[in-house]
């Protein structure tokens, strides 16, 4: 029996959030659409999905007068991101049995 | 990059893995920091082998650039963190490893400049003191100032540990490779005069923290490079 995977997750643009930010402690919104090569009003919207899953923290905040917003993976999110990778590693293993 | 919710279970995997690949290889970091330090210290330790050597003296104590120093480190601290568009896990820890060596390095500085003087009152105080005593008899007994010798060595070798931590931690080569031969330094200088530790101190600056800083400057450099270009 297939885990079904996260729909949340499931989407191109969230999962290259999600994928970057398990691997730094908090990144800042304009390195995530740098690397992900993102529109800002679309990432906005993807990063938003995120936090109403309890995916992500958003914070943001004000520096030298610029608005600064910086993302951080929660606990859920890399609950998530687990289990994500696991129901992914079944369907490429089921793929090549 | 599209919001396509239709992907491939393959093309999740590639998008987490060349993600993590991103986010692993970038280079945050712009190595004046270990540039400053190498060039500070490798130059106090090169001018006091120098001076140890040739027996001549400048006229003011070299080692206060080093504390000079600590003025452009906090700048560029501040800088870098303002820049700074990731934080990594690892930063927390490595920055408190580089703080405690900051405070042991002090407390080796005040122990240096207080033993010899406190121990000299001390055993006065007991009615004694240290001669030095000429083998071969051609100079008198002088009195002689408490000194540890071969002091320098301590600090090659803790010169070495901040280091091989953050080489290890950051898997950066340059400075696991700067550490270990620090280390050999280290043992070395155990068996040298302390001028020649002087020397051995200045080759460990430049291998610890003035080459991996350049190497680092140089990476962060061609990065920006590449982005300025897409």
């Amino acid at each position: 029996m297939f885990k079904e995977l996260d729909p949340i997750l499931h989407s191109q643009l969230r999962l290259a959030v999600m994928s970057l930010l398990i691997g730094v402690k908090e990144a800042e919104f304009t390195f995530i659409r740098e690397k992900t090569n993102a529109t800002a009003g679309n990432l906005s919207v993807q990063v938003q999905k995120l936090k109403e899953a309890g995916y992500i923290e958003v914070v943001k905040q004000f520096k030298d007068n610029y608005p600064l917003t910086t993302c951080k993976i929660t606990p859920k999110g890399i609950e998530a991101f687990d289990a994500y990778v696991q129901a992914l590693q079944q369907y490429l293993q089921a793929g090549q049995g | 990059m599209p919001n396509q919710n239709q992907i491939t279970e393959k093309e999740s995997l590639e998008i987490i893995t060349s993600m993590i690949q991103k986010a692993k290889g970038t280079y945050y970091e712009t190595g004046i920091g270990p540039i400053l330090w190498g060039s500070v210290v490798s130059f106090a330790s090169f001018v006091t082998f120098l001076q140890m050597k040739y027996e001549f003296t400048i006229g003011f104590d070299v080692w206060l650039l080093v504390l000079f120093a600590i003025i452009p480190q906090i700048m560029i601290s501040m800088r870098e963190k303002k820049t700074g568009r990731i934080k990594k896990y690892e930063d927390d820890a490595l920055d408190t490893v580089w703080l405690v060596f900051g405070i042991s390095l002090f407390c080796l500085i005040v122990y240096r400049n207080a033993v010899p003087s406190v121990t000299t009152r001390l055993i006065a105080a007991e009615g004694w003191q240290m001669m030095k005593h000429y083998t071969d008899g051609s100079k008198p007994d002088e009195p002689l100032i408490p000194f540890v010798p071969s002091f320098y060595s301590i600090y090659i070798m803790l010169y070495a540990f901040p280091t091989l931590v953050t080489g290890l931690v950051k898997k950066f080569r340059p400075m696991i490779y700067g550490a270990i031969l620090s280390y050999g330094l280290f043992v070395m200088s155990c068996f040298t005069t302390s001028w020649n530790d002087m020397l051995l101190g200045t080759i460990t600056a430049l291998l610890c923290w003035l080459i991996p800083g350049i190497l680092l400057r140089r990476k962060y450099l061609a990065q920006k490079t590449a982005k300025a270009n897409v």
